[in-house]
């Protein structure tokens, strides 16, 4: 309920990381836009969950085009492009990152202009994995062809229940076969220790991840889920590198100071949701202030949690780099989400959990084969489901959704005041 | 003194007195055109000829924070759950079929709200579909009603979209097909798009604007779950609700102060 006369209470508590975090990112694209107009090194475009940690061993700067896809639906303008990938033959059904980022690409309009940046960098070679999905292999295709530089890729079995060593060694043996490839365009021969080196920092950067969305276990939490999907770009586009690291220290130094002084992310925290599926990009500052003002913290999430690779060890960089790519959510079956999701929404002390059914990103949306119904049979933890899409804004309601967000809190407002009595 | 329930929604305001014993008075309900402080006037204005209304009103839907007079927004399922087991005292599923949304709803023996789950983005399966319908084949809500009782058999509605089901009925009638019979599969198919917001395995209550004015829809439930009613007023027990909810809350303020 909400009374006319009293103020908005949805006044968000901004990190003060933000400001390490920008220049931790602009130092990433300066170091881009400065291989790309020098030459100087070679530029890989990497799937967001592919081998970036061989590419970065290899001298490659790394490029992410799910980054810029992101960018572009948190600027706003992923609708102004993706028609113009439906025009070219790409259905407005598949992947809208694919969709804007394409769409983009072919009326030369990036966000990276506003830094600098000519065009997107220019591949010399396209690196994918299909743990995540099939379209990142058409939607680096696309770039292949256009620019007629080599693609490869690592194939990975989907849905994954039992992670057999023979799954391992599939993967495993697909890195050591795009190596030669990549030495080719390199130009320098790979080195296990730099690999070792990469996987290394990879690791230590995701455990720093981890111990960050970790903090949200504490009751208020000081981080929420619209800050994480911000804060999350380095050990997206850095993963493998000291820069990550280094930057996860000061975040989580950060929020174990606002622990100490009791300093929540949203104002009042009187709710604790899970968020599973993709952010919608274009509404993420206006979600963050809506459940601000209805006490709500997002306090988990699928998304973010992605970026956890803890299991890569620099003794076995291969075989752990293979186990951690299978291991990521996305790539397992329904039953092993929904133990995953079980575990989660305890640690987090979670009291309702809700669903973006994201309508370009199938994988992304886990409440399309009954999982939220079952999982509310063993755990009794309400949830909600909305429709949207990560970056296409026309596939989201926003008035009908704002209601059933306002209504979800209510119902757990119901329940909580009946407990207690 | 009366208190004001509105329901501000996509199509129409509706707005309800009650009286201290919290019984549904008066009625009305408007266009809510495109803007829903107009049509919130309209309502006060046409109360107060006869009625003092009390101030803050009750409000919920798409407008219910686009008044110019003191009011206490509400979710409008919370609201019009707590109108329905105020009615019922029972643990019931609730389908409400309104101008753009069309809602699931199961509230507890408690009177709590258990789950509920709103249409996807799209109008198939809500009043506009049905209104859009109408007026391509230029019949009123009326005449649907007396049509759908002459039908011999159903033809089934494939389309799930509002546009495209248009052509399809013409595709339709140049086959053969009666409108009586046509008016029975329309029924029918709105009614398969609010059931597959879940399995429904209550007592089912109908209300919203829809059932109000095509009551033939009420009876097309029952046929499919016996155990089906759609209380009178249906569609001013969403702006019922707001009143009871805050009537609650004022109740259990008065008792902890």
């Amino acid at each position: 309920m909400s009374e006319k006369g009293i103020q908005d209470q949805g006044e968000l508590v901004k990190l003060r990381s933000a400001n390490d975090l920008r220049k931790t990112m602009d130092g990433y694209f300066a170091r881009l836009k400065e291989a790309a107009e020098t030459r100087s090194r070679k530029i890989a475009w990497c799937t967001s969950v592919g081998p970036a940690e061989l590419l970065y061993s290899m001298g490659f700067e790394v490029y992410f085009p799910e980054n810029h896809g992101a960018m572009l639906g948190a600027g706003k303008n992923a609708d102004k492009y993706i028609p113009t990938a439906v025009a070219h033959g790409y259905s407005p059904d598949i992947c809208s990152y694919l969709t804007s980022d394409i769409g983009a690409f072919l009326q030369n309009e990036t966000p990276l202009q506003k830094s600098g940046f000519r065009s997107v960098p220019r591949p010399d070679i396209l690196v994918y994995n299909t743990n995540q999905c099939r379209e990142v292999e058409d939607w680096f295709s696309f770039y292949a062809r256009h620019f007629n530089v080599p693609i490869v890729g690592i194939h990975t079995p989907l849905c994954i229940s039992d992670l057999s060593p023979e799954i391992v060694k599939s993967v495993s043996d697909q890195y050591h076969r795009i190596i030669p490839e990549l030495e080719k365009v390199a130009e320098r021969m790979f080195d296990i220790d730099s690999f070792r080196e990469t996987v290394g920092l990879s690791h230590d950067g995701c455990v720093l991840w981890k111990q960050v969305l970790e903090k949200a276990r504490h009751i208020p939490s000081p981080i929420n889920f619209f800050d994480s999907a911000i804060h999350m770009g380095p050990i997206v586009v850095m993963r493998g590198t000291s820069h990550a690291v280094e930057y996860y220290k000061i975040l989580l130094a950060e929020l174990e100071e606002r622990i100490q002084n009791n300093i929540s992310a949203v104002p009042v925290e009187h709710f604790r949701i899970y968020w599973e599926g993709m952010p919608l990009w274009y509404r993420l500052s206006s979600l963050a202030k809506l459940f601000a003002k209805l006490n709500t913290c997002i306090v988990a999430s699928t998304y973010c949690n992605s970026w956890v690779f803890d299991d890569l060890s620099q003794a076995e960089p291969f075989e752990s780099s293979a186990l951690a790519y299978c291991k990521l959510f996305i790539v397992r079956s329904d039953a092993i989400k929904e133990n995953v999701l079980e575990q989660l929404v305890k640690d987090f002390t979670v009291q309702g959990i809700i669903y973006h059914e994201s309508k370009t990103c199938a994988r992304n949306s886990n409440n399309r084969f009954g999982l939220q119904n079952r999982l509310f049979k063993r755990t009794g933890i309400p949830y909600l489901e909305i429709n949207g899409d990560l970056n296409d804004p026309r596939c989201y309601s926003e008035e009908q959704s704002i209601i059933a967000i306002e209504t979800f809190i209510d119902q757990l407002s119901g329940h909580l005041n009946n407990s207690t009595l | 003194m009366f208190r004001l329930g509105l329901d501000l929604g996509s199509s129409y305001t509706k707005g309800v007195l009650v009286d201290d014993n919290n019984r549904m008075t008066a009625f009305h309900c408007v266009k809510s055109g495109y803007n829903f402080n107009n049509a919130a006037t309209k309502i006060i204005t046409h109360f107060t000829e006869n009625y003092e209304i009390g101030y803050p009103i009750y409000t919920c839907g798409y407008g219910r924070e686009q008044v110019d007079v003191s009011f206490v927004s509400n979710s409008e399922l919370i609201a019009l759950s707590k109108a329905v087991y105020e009615i019922h005292k029972r643990s019931c599923s609730i389908i409400d079929i309104g101008g753009q949304d069309t809602k699931f709803i199961q509230v507890n023996a408690l009177g709590q709200v258990e789950k509920f789950k709103m249409n996807r983005k799209c109008a198939a399966g809500t009043g506009s579909f049905l209104e859009e319908i109408a007026f391509r084949l230029d019949v009123t809500p009326e005449e649907f009603t007396e049509f759908a009782k002459e039908a011999t058999r159903e033809v089934k509605i494939n389309s799930f979209c509002t546009v495209f089901a248009i052509s399809e009925i013409i595709g339709m009638i140049k086959n053969g097909a009666t409108l009586p019979n046509i008016v029975l599969g329309i029924y029918n198919s709105i009614i398969l798009r609010s059931v597959e917001l879940s399995l429904i395995e209550d007592h089912l209550v109908i209300t919203g604007g829809l059932p109000a004015m095509h009551p033939t829809i009420v009876s097309l439930f029952k046929e499919k779950y016996p155990d089906t009613d759609s209380p009178e007023h249906s569609q001013f027990l969403a702006a019922y609700g707001c009143v009871l909810l805050n009537s609650e809350k004022t109740r259990t303020e008065a008792i902890t102060t």
